[in-house]
């Protein structure tokens, strides 16, 4: 029974064949990896495109692996934090949060205080941070704009406050000054229609 | 566990699928894409349109499988849903590319010009096969490239077993006739 | 009427029974498939219809681009179509290589014209890290998307989000 069960744990990434783009070494241990973050409800797929940036770029097996290993653990936290019901998106946005700095704390608070997807406010968080928010000016940020903006709300209100650091602002001024001026909350007024898909293919 | 190098059967596989081992079921795509992937491209004449083609053949299967009723023949039974399948391909290209037809090849007696201007191949072989009927060209792959028994292609085509020898032959003279214009031009 | 031995016919069922390589995502994308199918239901992406002859082109690769992803569990996901821009008037060639095709750049060729190389992707919601191959050799992040800042490999990669529709 417990021999079946063991079968079924599905080898899911044994079986992928994009990893036979890894040497064999490498591949069963990824394999490995893969499988038993299946084996806790973990997504599979970030886990396997790492392993394949990984091979692409001509990185090491040993790498390969650690970075392969990381993620697996990370994905782990952020299901901790956001609870079972995360979709694959939102844990690999909050792995890109808490690596920004964010903490546990914070995310799950975004998830009380957001209907989900949290996928952009995530990233938006770690972005921020990425262009020199620190972390806890990019979260209260967030945080402050999460219940009411909408994904494409947050986008905005990112690229605004890079264009100002790109300008010369600091970047928590940037952020504070740009939350302030409340133009990226949702109301009737606010710039940016609602709800009406872009006519053009966006840029990131 | 032991290591055992026999493969399992299609009928074994298919039995762990219906039992809900969804992973056995990838075991018969690897067993079968390759093949199955072939007749597509040739059939076909287009890389990208053939592989959504098998894959939606495989993904058709799998939401089908109750209705495979000989487990044992699993593979002959997905040919002919892949057949079909690209039939329709076929169909929708054909109706694409009427749009651009060019008037030189109308004037060049090209068969099919639908086809020939899909495959960018400079392959003489390629551009030939191109130029049959559907159903020639059909069941010429099935006969001779994936060496199908007259009487599973009837099967999977629904067309008569003399009938299908006809196309095949058809195919045979036609090919040997575009080949050698080819040779001359 | 007498037929020889049809040599040229079996010139042609040799060339024929060659190996055809078959892209080796394709397992991996039948299974999610198959494993979504208890799921709620999934939408089907619409392909594009060609228009003129230039859309044809895209739209066959576009359509080649659309994987579906079992990720998002609520229905109110949608792909999005992302635009992605890179200017290298020296270049020779620009793959785009990411999550979204599996790091693989024989999938994402861009297009150039004036230097500026182009390649329109149709997205799922998620989180996506990229990168340009320049000529090959040479990795370049996407200088107008935010980094993506937890780079192990060495070489520099950006981020690209579709989110759901917000709340």
């Amino acid at each position: 029974m417990i021999l079946a069960a063991l079968l079924l744990v599905t080898q899911v990434a044994a079986q992928d064949p994009r990893l036979e783009r890894l040497d064999p070494d490498t591949r069963s241990a990824v394999a490995a990896i893969a499988d038993s973050a299946h084996g806790v409800g973990l997504p599979v797929e970030p886990i396997i495109q790492r392993a394949l940036e990984g091979a692409t770029k001509g990185a090491s097996g040993a790498r390969i692996v650690a970075a392969v290993r990381r993620l697996a653990v990370d994905l782990g936290t952020a299901r901790s934090a956001l609870g079972t019901s995360a979709s694959a998106p939102e844990l690999e946005a909050a792995v890109a949060a808490l690596r920004a700095g964010a903490t546990p704390q914070v995310l799950a608070h975004l998830r009380d205080v957001r209907r989900p997807p949290l996928t952009m406010a995530l990233s938006v968080l770690a972005d921020l941070v990425a262009s020199g928010v620190p972390a806890d000016s990019a979260a209260a940020a967030v945080l402050a704009l999460a219940p009411k903006a909408r994904d494409a709300d947050l986008v905005e209100f990112r690229r605004a406050v890079e264009r100002d650091i790109a300008l010369g602002a600091p970047p928590g001024a940037a952020t504070s000054v740009r939350l302030n001026t409340g133009a990226f909350t949702t109301d009737a007024g606010s710039p940016g229609s609602p709800g009406t898909p872009p006519a053009r293919p966006r840029r990131p | 566990m032991g290591i055992n190098k026999v493969e399992p059967s299609d009928a074994e596989l298919v039995r762990r699928v219906r039992a809900g081992d969804i992973g056995a079921y990838g075991a018969l795509v690897s067993r079968y894409r390759g093949r199955l992937g072939r007749y597509a491209v040739h059939m076909i004449g287009d890389h990208e349109d053939a592989e959504e083609a098998l894959q939606d053949s495989f993904v058709r299967a799998y939401r089908s499988l109750a209705r495979c009723d000989d487990p044992a023949r699993f593979g002959a039974w997905l040919y002919g849903i892949l057949v079909n399948r690209c039939r329709t391909t076929g169909a929708r290209a054909a109706r694409r590319r009427r749009m651009f037809v060019n008037d030189a090849q109308a004037l060049n007696g090209a068969a099919h010009a639908d086809q020939v201007d899909r495959l960018d191949s400079t392959d003489a072989v390629d551009r030939a096969l191109a130029r049959l009927a559907p159903e020639y060209r059909e069941a010429f792959l099935l006969k001779h490239v994936e060496d199908l028994e007259y009487d599973e292609i009837s099967e999977l085509t629904g067309a008569g077993v003399s009938a299908l020898k006809m196309r095949v032959k058809r195919a045979r003279e036609q090919l040997q006739k575009y080949l050698r214009e080819a040779e001359h031009v | 009427m007498f037929e020889p031995e049809d040599e040229t016919v079996e010139r042609v069922i040799q060339h024929l029974r060659r190996p055809v390589a078959i892209d080796a995502g394709l397992d991996a994308r039948v299974m999610r498939e198959i494993a979504q199918a208890s799921s709620p239901r999934r939408r089907a992406w619409p392909r594009w219809s060609a228009g003129a002859a230039a859309a044809a082109a895209a739209a066959a690769v576009l359509g080649a681009l659309v994987v579906a992803r079992p990720w998002a569990r609520n229905a109110t996901s949608r792909a999005d179509t992302l635009q992605f821009v890179l200017v290298a008037p020296q270049a020779a060639s620009v793959a785009l290589v990411g999550d979204f095709n599996d790091w693989d750049p024989a999938r994402s060729p861009m297009q150039t014209a004036h230097g500026i190389w182009a390649k329109a992707l149709r997205l799922a919601p998620g989180r996506y890290r990229y990168a340009f191959l320049v000529n090959g050799v040479e990795w370049r992040a996407d200088p107008g998307a935010p980094a993506a800042k937890d780079d192990e490999f060495g070489t520099p990669s950006s981020v690209v989000t579709v989110g759901g529709r917000g709340s």
